[in-house]
């Protein structure tokens, strides 16, 4: 076995074990914690495989925003010191199932889909070409889901402003 | 008229910054201005600052004269009984009684130094002194008598 | 002459000749963890030492000045004693969280140092996504703090955590987009090439005011998102008591004062790799015999001085202004930095479209 399959046994042990214990342990905040490793690993996984930008990507994207705001919501909402109860039996035994049938179901598509190994050299991407890629119209061009994503951020920054906003019979009470 | 006003805040708030940074720059690159004093090491030459407040003295001349006329206007301002002021009454030559003081008691270890006899004094009888090594081994060397022996007050202070 | 290309060739080439490559890989990644664990600890000493005396001075003091001559040994009494403390751990934190947060502080500032590069030729890993990885990896910081602060199980741990956070999250913003700027006038994220397009003028000269501009903004807010002071609400000492690291003493306390010197050691690397073109030595267009004259003092002392130019700098800055309020902090990004950066990144894109910039 080479350095780098030790390597990504490693990586991958430590995704699955920080991912387990994301969901037994029974605080809510080390959860989170928990699915931060878990989420921090699979960017090393990404580093591994030499797509450096996916990885920071991933970096940036799940744990510098959605594990924060997690974050953030569980210490202004849940008492988030305390031990929460034990889940039910029957919960236990439909999530352990719906684990499973996950893991067959991806074994299946890997098993059937027959990986080939790749012979092409790493790639090495420049900032110029990602940008490229991404506002270009042709085939595999990522125009659309750019633009669709950029409507979505206009609609949640139009929602927060909308919340923020003052309206003037509030004011007026106010003072 | 928006645009305009932020602009200008901007603006401020960036010169008033760089007011604040010149100033400490100044002083970074000026170390004669330190103020710093190395204390035990320049026992001797110590610079202390003009308005330091040590302790309360009644400066005495070369004839062994005072200016206290011994009217407690310290005793009243002083605001937590730090003066005690006993008075006597002199006769002088021409047969008149005279209020004066007898003795001058001054209680250091009660003092917190806010000058308040100081500027209650009319005839500017005590003064601050700028001495700062008080520390004795017992308490009641503390309490000082100010007026020295045999003193007397100064010809023409009412 | 000396360069430390030539100490890293040598020294790869033996290894390579002595061991079996894999083998040798492993021996290279010993010695660079020993390198970089040497320099956190110089950085340590130095640093606190540079920001007591820099403090001083600006407020005319003398500052430390008992220990060893001029006080040079201060920061390694300090040291020692806080390795000598006892690291309490409080009842009711979680105890397993509470020890792990430093680590977590510690090893985001070393992953950080991967791509910075020290000297020509000398770093660690030229990525060829560099300041991209520096912002993604800077971001994680964040988690070792919100971990210390909900471990402690102490409000106001919670609330620095909090302030933290929040603070972070919105500085990131900024910080990233005074970043874009260089990006976009040298297309590329890669830390060598930035480097290799301030051959002839760095980028502070050489673009125009946006740059500028960018820069200064880039300095406040890597200044907020390394909790300095004037941002430093996370530990606000009078309000908060020190803030996440309330409860740390010992070791632990000693990892988080250090990381923050790490990191303000990083990002003033990284402004001085953007804009001040990091181990390039100080070029001016085409005036050859001026050039050549600049090459003679080494890449690494470029670096280090540029870098410790702008840690001076922050440093100034931390020490003349006073604390901000929440709001005046949140005002300042949001209503401030942030449009600023925006209309100066399309302003500098213009400028590298038609090629206005040297």
């Amino acid at each position: 076995m080479s350095a780098s399959a030790i390597i990504f046994y490693l990586i991958a042990a430590f995704i699955l074990g920080a991912g387990i214990l994301a969901v037994t342990t029974r605080k809510i905040f080390r959860s989170a914690i928990w699915l931060l490793f878990s989420l921090v690993g699979i960017a090393a996984l990404y580093f591994w495989m030499q797509v450096e930008f996916i990885a920071a990507v991933q970096i940036i994207v799940y744990v510098g925003g959605i594990v924060i705001l997690i974050i953030f919501s569980i210490f202004l909402t849940q008492q988030s010191g305390k031990e929460m109860a034990k889940p039910a039996l029957q919960k236990n035994i439909f999530s352990a199932l719906a684990a499973l049938f996950g893991v067959a179901f991806i074994g299946k598509l890997i098993s059937e889909y027959g990986f080939t190994e790749d012979q092409s050299k790493p790639f090495n991407v420049g900032v110029g070409d990602i940008g490229t890629q991404m506002l270009s119209t042709t085939e595999h061009g990522y125009i659309l889901p750019f633009e669709v994503v950029s409507m979505l951020l206009l609609a949640a920054m139009i929602g927060c402003i909308v919340i923020a906003m003052k309206s003037k019979d509030n004011i007026i009470s106010k003072s | 008229m928006f645009l305009k006003d932020y602009i200008s805040e901007v603006y401020t708030g960036v010169s008033s910054l760089l007011k604040g940074m010149r100033k400490t720059g100044y002083y970074f690159f000026h170390p004669k201005e330190i103020i710093t004093e190395q204390y035990p090491d320049n026992r001797d030459t110590l610079k202390l600052a003009e308005r330091f407040r040590g302790e309360v003295v009644m400066p005495h001349d070369e004839n062994n004269e005072h200016a206290c006329t011994g009217c407690t206007a310290c005793e009243l301002a002083c605001p937590n009984g730090t003066i005690k002021i006993i008075t006597k009454f002199d006769i002088s030559p021409e047969g008149k009684k005279k209020k004066a003081i007898d003795t001058f008691v001054y209680h250091l270890e009660l003092c917190t130094m806010c000058n308040l006899c100081i500027e209650s004094c009319p005839s500017d009888a005590i003064v601050m002194a700028q001495n700062f090594e008080h520390s004795v081994y017992d308490r009641s060397k503390l309490t000082k008598k100010l007026n020295k022996p045999d003193s007397k007050i100064r010809e023409g202070i009412e | 002459m000396f360069s430390l290309e030539g100490i890293t060739n040598t020294i790869q080439n033996w290894l390579y000749s002595t061991f079996d490559p894999t083998f040798a890989l492993l021996i290279e990644c010993a010695i660079v963890i020993l390198l970089a664990i040497g320099l956190f600890a110089a950085l340590g000493l130095v640093l606190v030492l540079m920001e007591r005396k820099v403090a001083a001075h600006i407020q005319i003091r003398l500052g430390p000045n008992r220990v060893g001559p001029g006080g040079m040994f201060q920061t390694v009494a300090d040291t020692i004693k806080l390795i000598l403390k006892e690291g309490l751990v409080p009842d009711l934190a979680d105890k397993f969280l509470f020890n792990l947060a430093p680590f977590v502080v510690m090893i985001v500032a070393m992953l950080l140092l991967a791509p910075i590069a020290f000297a020509k030729n000398f770093q660690i890993w030229d990525i060829n996504i560099g300041v991209l990885y520096v912002s993604a990896v800077s971001s994680l910081s964040v988690i070792g703090i919100l971990m210390a602060g909900w471990a402690s199980n102490n409000k106001y741990s919670l609330l620095g955590a909090m302030r933290s956070g929040a603070q972070i999250v919105s500085y990131e913003l900024s910080a990233g987009l005074s970043v874009l700027t260089v990006v976009v006038l040298t297309g590329s994220l890669q830390i060598s090439d930035i480097i290799a397009s301030q051959a002839d003028g760095w980028w502070l000269f050489k673009g125009h005011i946006p740059v500028i501009i960018a820069f200064v903004i880039f300095i406040i807010a890597v200044t907020a998102e390394t909790n300095r002071a004037p941002f430093d609400l996370a530990e606000a000492e009078s309000e908060l008591t020190a803030g996440f690291h309330t409860e740390y003493s010992g070791m632990r306390f000693a990892l988080f004062f250090l990381a923050e010197y790490i990191n303000i050691f990083i990002v003033c690397a990284i402004g001085a790799t953007l804009f001040l073109g990091g181990w390039m030595p100080l070029h001016i267009g085409h005036w050859e015999g001026f050039n050549h004259i600049m090459d003679y003092i080494p890449s690494s002392i470029w670096f280090m001085g540029k870098t410790f130019f702008l840690i001076f700098l922050i440093m100034w800055f931390r020490w003349t202004f006073p604390r901000l309020r929440v709001d005046q902090l949140l005002n300042l990004e949001w209503k401030y930095l942030l449009p600023i950066s925006m209309l100066n990144i399309i302003l500098v894109t213009v400028i590298a479209i038609l090629g206005w910039h040297f």
